[in-house]
């Protein structure tokens, strides 16, 4: 009910009449579930439907470029928390002389809107990306990283209107290209660790204006059961790449080397693994695809069902494994290839998962393949036990290169489907 | 202003919504003989839900019909624009009066 009522305001319609179902459905018996529905639900939906709602207007609120407290740094950061305004750490005064430093750094105008955000509907302007880059303690020279992000927040295919789903994923940002040194981004041991000004305040930028902007505000529009914090950017070592011949990630994209680029997606977890071993591709190919057999369960809805061929898993390589597999003349692509071919599941516990975590009771792969709503790699064979994969063709994997230069570790992110499908954007 | 704890203005970091509010529909007079649309995004147990619903209106409201959620497809997924944008002509094309959407959490 609190999320209906917090995102009507924004579609603009703040007295859209929504009706009750008692408790969650998910953990009620059918009875139980009736008669809730029966007692409760039916009597505010024939209410809804007849009478009409008090008339309403939008609420009062600043203009775009108001100034909205003055005092004290303490003064600032208490009425920001208190209003909503910040993430609980204490932020940069945005001040209209810190405002300007960052619209130094690009040619676009300050009222330029790269889209309206859901489920706020509020404009990205550059004016606001500069306040809240402000707010989050980054360097007016990241100012193009940061509209870049925006861009791409802002992109139909990301789907940011769900950010603040059950789930509660986070975006995870990866910067590609000549930015990565000339900011200074890290790169090396602790790639996903806080500690760097540029990897750490441009992640806390992102869940920033998440929350100012695009309106996923806890205990409002931000529904995540457990969520977890802002994810520190990640820089692939490119360094390393060049040695070994591999394109950079951003080359999924259609970048080219020289580009520099951000690349978002939204995870619901992930995990390290670590002692990956073997000296040639053959021997450690088990770990990397028992891995990504593990990381997944619920999310193959995003395969096959909810998401339909959307599931984007993400794997980071240490330098060592990655320079291992290269040196055995795999390219990205072959490793990719392997993980499509390698990391699969028989496909009766492919269509139980599917089972268990859709409204829909039975699944048949081979129905669906047979359908053409699925590739029909799904359907080699009619025996249950064939092994299917979890995406639909090669290149829906995603790898970086990155992290401890002496370690032989893997890191697997648990993607979130159509509800954070990855995008990138060049940096300008 | 307390020792050196600086003087600031601070600027407003929301920009302003783009959403006018739009007056809603007109309420219906009575729910007998109309017709009523179900739109699902295909989660908690929506389809139960509305199975429900349909039996306590028929009960109450003589010629009440329902045009089910399976004509609409899932307004929650990889087709969800296109399943959404289509609505009001589906509606039109079905003679639907009113629609109860659902289900959120």
């Amino acid at each position: 009910m609190g999320l209906a009522a917090a995102s009507s305001i924004g579609l603009g319609m703040p007295n859209l009449p929504v009706a009750r179902v008692v408790g969650h459905p998910g953990v009620q018996s059918k009875d139980m579930l009736e008669r809730n529905v029966l007692e409760v639900t039916l009597e505010q939906v024939i209410d809804n439907l007849l009478k009409a709602p008090q008339a309403a207007g939008a609420g009062d609120e600043p203009g775009a470029r108001d100034v909205i407290v003055k005092g004290g740094f303490q003064e600032i950061n208490d009425y920001f928390y208190d209003n909503g305004l910040s993430d609980g750490l204490p932020i940069v005064p945005p001040t209209r002389e810190k405002v300007e430093q960052f619209l130094r750094f690009t040619d676009r105008d300050p009222g330029e809107s790269l889209g309206a955000l859901l489920p706020d509907s509020r404009a990205a302007t550059i004016w606001s990306i500069a306040v809240n880059g402000v707010m989050a303690g980054c360097r007016p020279e990241y100012m193009p990283v940061l509209v870049a992000l925006i861009e791409a927040m802002a992109d139909p295919a990301y789907g940011v209107e769900h950010s603040g789903n059950t789930p509660g994923g986070e975006t995870l940002i990866i910067v590609n290209g000549p930015v990565i040194q000339q900011l200074g981004f890290n790169y090396t041991q602790g790639a996903m660790r806080d500690g760097f000004r540029p990897n750490t305040a441009i992640g806390r930028f992102w869940r920033l204006y998440l929350r100012n902007v695009a309106g996923f505000l806890p205990h409002q529009n931000d529904k995540a059961t457990f969520g977890n914090t802002w994810r520190v950017v990640v820089a692939e070592n490119e360094d390393v790449l060049k040695q070994i011949g591999w394109e950079p990630n951003s080359a999924d994209f259609g970048f080219a080397a020289e580009d520099s680029t951000v690349t978002i997606a939204r995870y619901t977890g992930g995990n390290h693994i670590s002692s990956v071993s073997g000296a040639t591709p053959e021997a450690m190919m088990p770990y990397l695809t028992d891995a990504m057999i593990r990381q997944y369960s619920w999310q193959l809805m995003f395969t096959v069902g909810q998401g339909m061929g959307t599931l984007r898993p993400l794997m980071l390589l240490s330098p060592i494994i990655a320079e291992t597999i290269a040196g055995w003349g795999w390219s990205r692509r072959d490793l990719k290839r392997h993980l499509f071919e390698h990391a699969r599941i028989p496909a009766r516990e492919f269509e139980r998962i599917l089972r268990d975590w859709t409204q829909k009771p039975t699944w048949n792969l081979a129905e669906e393949a047979r359908a053409g709503r699925i590739p029909k790699v799904f359907h080699a064979s009619d025996d249950p036990g064939r092994r299917v994969p979890l995406v639909w063709k090669p290149e829906d994997y995603m790898l970086a290169v990155t992290g401890d230069l002496t370690r032989n570790s893997v890191y697997v992110f648990a993607h979130n489907g159509v509800l954070g499908y990855p995008v990138a954007k060049r940096i300008r | 202003m307390a020792g050196n704890d600086g003087y600031y203005e601070a600027l407003w970091p929301r920009s302003p919504r783009q959403a006018r509010v739009k007056p809603l529909a007109k309420r219906l007079d009575t729910l007998a003989g109309k017709t009523v649309a179900q739109v699902w995004d295909h989660l908690f147990r929506g389809d139960e839900v509305f199975e429900f619903l349909e039996a306590g209106f028929k009960a109450r409201y003589p010629g009440v019909r329902f045009v089910s959620w399976r004509e609409f497809g899932n307004t929650h997924g990889s087709e969800e624009r296109e399943v959404v944008a289509a609505l009001p002509q589906r509606f039109r094309e079905l003679g639907v009066d009113a629609l109860i959407s659902g289900m959120g959490c």
